[in-house]
């Protein structure tokens, strides 16, 4: 039997079976919501940042609220003005969320928590700007000379970024992938291990493996878990897009789009690093409760890719970045930042490739031995040392003799 | 025909197998025995590749084993297990394709196994949705669906009452009927007895018996008569040769030599009482075992 055919099958069942459970159907309507939630409700909660409501209480100019509303629209903000005829009306309206401020006897701004920095700056201004007025007039300056005097001067805002020559959206971007691809590769990750344990709990893998070769159940699994997982976070991300689009709120940053393409081979990548090194070390344990213990050591170093990985965005171009991003265990998570930030140069990711490919190899050979020498150990739990010795000293035998199980007779 | 020829493994200081040789013939059940810890279970598993030898081989039909020849083999292991939450139909199927059998083959393989064992009606529910023998049943189906040439099964009556013991020797006896070669252990040996017509016994990693039933209780020495009577137990201590095995009233079992002279023992028997029934037998299946593992 063709061992790619089989592998096949593995990964089918995993894809059938998984995705008609109703856990992985539930989490997966959960995960949805919960993007397009994320990207929308901020925009739907908000009424606006072209809206503020101000409350007025006790006496204030007549001007006033002519100015604010100017003010207010010299940022693009229109003003909604509130009478209160007390102050604690005011109050009980700032604390209800009704109005953004209540300013006080044209003097006072009283906020429910912390000052909204542009809109006291509004208020603020169109307090200076009636008091200017009121002064100007008392002191015999005509309304027109006093309008040129205090017409605004333009000023622009510009976002440097942490990094020179790099846009904010970069950066942005850059942070959005590594949170994406950590939390990916973790969750199918532990997906894969999970399901080891799980056949190697009830049992079933001695039905499997009298059929198949180890490498190739686990070759399957891996590739089943990935496919469901890549179509998982494809799906997300599309929701979160559409959300994004529909209620025009996130400004989302200006990826090209071979980043997300490099996004996307990077997923693949980690996740098949991780995903064989899960596979390998849920075969030691024997229940499912050793399951997170046997893997502890990964997921630290899972964690510390990371955050390895979230510090080199802020120093992209140097030279510790760059052995970060071609560094098998970090090169996943690090790599597609430096692409997003465009520090990257055209053979950087092959580089990094190559040497990802070289360690998912070299991972799935020793993965397989070891797991072919501890899926069939009942008991107590294996430790990595002793599955190692076995898989050592049998590889050795196994080399020293013909592969198949004997000469045939004449 | 199945044969380990000097098969050999060790597990750290332990020797598991130590240059086991045997064969299981086609057309035949070959009742595999051997007390726990025998090496049983890990012989079994060497035809699978689950384990690997440290010295020695195994060959089907004369000749070296790979995957091509596995999937024509079937294989129930001891500690019995398929996936919980799978639909059994959805199970058994895959099961089969991963022998590199068609899927419309193993489906009509599947659909009929499971209306011959009263399966059908549970095709679409969950493994874990069934009762225990019902699951055993679906055990003995998944290593039936490639319709195999070889079936190996470690200790397929463990478990079962004796109804669903009985249909289980009859469906074994079929499928050797039909030319299969079928060995299978177990601790029933009444049961191999009655329905095998080859042994192999193992003990502590070594072959000690290993034929034809009949051949090999004949090539035992010693005979066994059992003897009834009416009246006062014969006094046994006049025939020195004789060795009492087993008595009770009215009845005794003797070990005798094979070239004994049973007339004399008729004789002792009649001084004393009247003499019901007697047989004369080679040793049944748990007094050779017994001697063997013993030895």
């Amino acid at each position: 039997m063709n061992g790619t055919r089989q592998a096949w099958l593995v990964a089918a069942r995993e894809v059938r079976e998984r995705g008609r459970s109703r856990a992985f159907l539930v989490s997966f309507v959960l995960m949805l919501l919960a993007a397009a939630t994320a990207v929308a409700l901020p925009a739907l909660l908000d009424s606006g940042p072209g809206t503020k409501d101000v409350g007025l209480s006790g006496p204030a100019p007549a001007a006033f609220g002519p100015a604010l509303e100017a003010q207010g629209q010299a940022v693009d903000t229109t003003i909604r003005l509130q009478r209160y005829d007390t102050v604690a009306a005011g109050q009980a309206a700032v604390r209800d969320g009704d109005i953004d401020v209540l300013v006080v006897d044209a003097r006072r701004l009283e906020w429910r928590t912390r000052a909204d920095e542009q809109l006291q700056a509004v208020v603020t201004g169109a307090i200076q700007l009636v008091a200017v007025q009121e002064r100007a007039a008392a002191a015999g300056i005509d309304a027109d000379e006093l309008a040129v005097i205090v017409a605004p001067v333009p000023v622009t805002n510009v976002e440097l970024g942490q990094v020179a020559g790099r846009s904010p959206d970069d950066e942005t971007a850059a942070f959005i992938m590594t949170v994406v691809l950590f939390g990916a590769i973790s969750t199918y990750g532990a997906m894969v291990l999970s399901g080891v344990v799980e056949e190697k709990a009830s049992r079933t893998v001695e039905v499997l493996l009298a059929r198949m070769p180890a490498r190739h159940l686990l070759a399957g699994k891996v590739a089943g878990i990935g496919v469901l997982g890549l179509a998982q976070v494809v799906a997300v991300a599309v929701v979160a897009l559409v959300a994004a689009g529909t209620v025009d709120s996130v400004d989302i940053p200006a990826v090209r789009s071979s980043v997300l393409a490099w996004a996307v081979v990077w997923f693949v990548l980690g996740y098949a690093l991780y995903a064989t090194v899960f596979g390998t070390l849920g075969s030691l344990a024997s229940r499912t409760e050793d399951a997170s213990s046997v893997t502890g050591p990964v997921t630290v170093v899972l964690v510390l890719a990371f955050v390895v990985s979230f510090a080199a965005i802020g120093s992209a171009d140097t030279t510790w970045a760059r052995l970060v991003s071609w560094f098998p265990i970090t090169a996943p998570l690090a790599m597609p930042n430096r692409i997003a930030m465009g520090a990257a140069t055209w053979w950087d990711p092959l580089v990094a490739v190559a040497l990802t490919l070289g360690a998912i190899a070299v991972l799935v050979v020793l993965g397989g031995r070891i797991y072919t020498r501890a899926i069939l150990h009942s008991g107590s739990m294996l430790t990595l040392g002793e599955a190692w010795r076995d898989a050592v000293s049998a590889g050795a035998t196994a080399a020293a003799r013909p592969r198949r199980t004997g000469p045939a007779r004449p | 025909m199945l044969e380990l020829d000097g098969a050999t493994k060790r597990f750290g200081g332990r020797v598991a197998l130590d240059a086991c040789s045997f064969v299981a013939r086609p057309g035949r059940l070959t009742g595999f025995l051997g007390p726990n810890g025998a090496g049983k279970t890990t012989a079994m598993r060497t035809v699978f590749g689950l384990v690997e030898l440290d010295a020695g081989t195994v060959r089907w039909r004369g000749g070296p084993i790979g995957p091509e020849e596995r999937g024509r083999f079937g294989y129930m292991p001891e500690e019995r297990g398929l996936y919980p939450r799978m639909q059994v139909r959805d199970q058994l199927v895959y099961l089969g394709r991963l022998c590199g059998r068609p899927r419309r083959a193993v489906e009509r393989t599947v659909d009929a196994w499971l209306d011959r064992l009263g399966l059908a009606a549970r095709a679409n529910d969950r493994l874990d949705a069934l009762s225990h023998g019902n699951q055993q049943r679906v055990q003995l189906i998944a290593a039936l669906v490639n319709e195999p040439d070889l079936l190996v099964l470690d200790e397929p009556f463990a478990g079962l009452d004796p109804l669903a013991m009985a249909s289980m020797s009859a469906l074994l006896a079929e499928l050797a009927a039909a030319g299969a070669t079928v060995l299978f252990s177990s601790h029933q040996l009444d049961l191999v007895e009655d329905i095998c017509e080859d042994v192999v016994i193992i003990d502590a990693g070594r072959i000690v018996r290993a034929g034809d039933l009949a051949a090999l209780r004949a090539a035992v020495p010693q005979r066994f008569v059992s003897v009834r009577y009416r009246g006062c137990p014969p006094d046994w201590s006049r025939l020195p040769t004789v060795a009492v095995v087993d008595q009770a009233a009215g009845r005794a079992r003797l070990r005798v030599d094979r070239d004994s002279d049973l007339a004399t023992v008729v004789a002792v028997v009649g001084q004393a009482a009247e003499l019901v029934s007697f047989a004369y037998e080679p040793p049944s299946l748990s007094e050779l075992f017994r001697e063997a593992v013993a030895a």
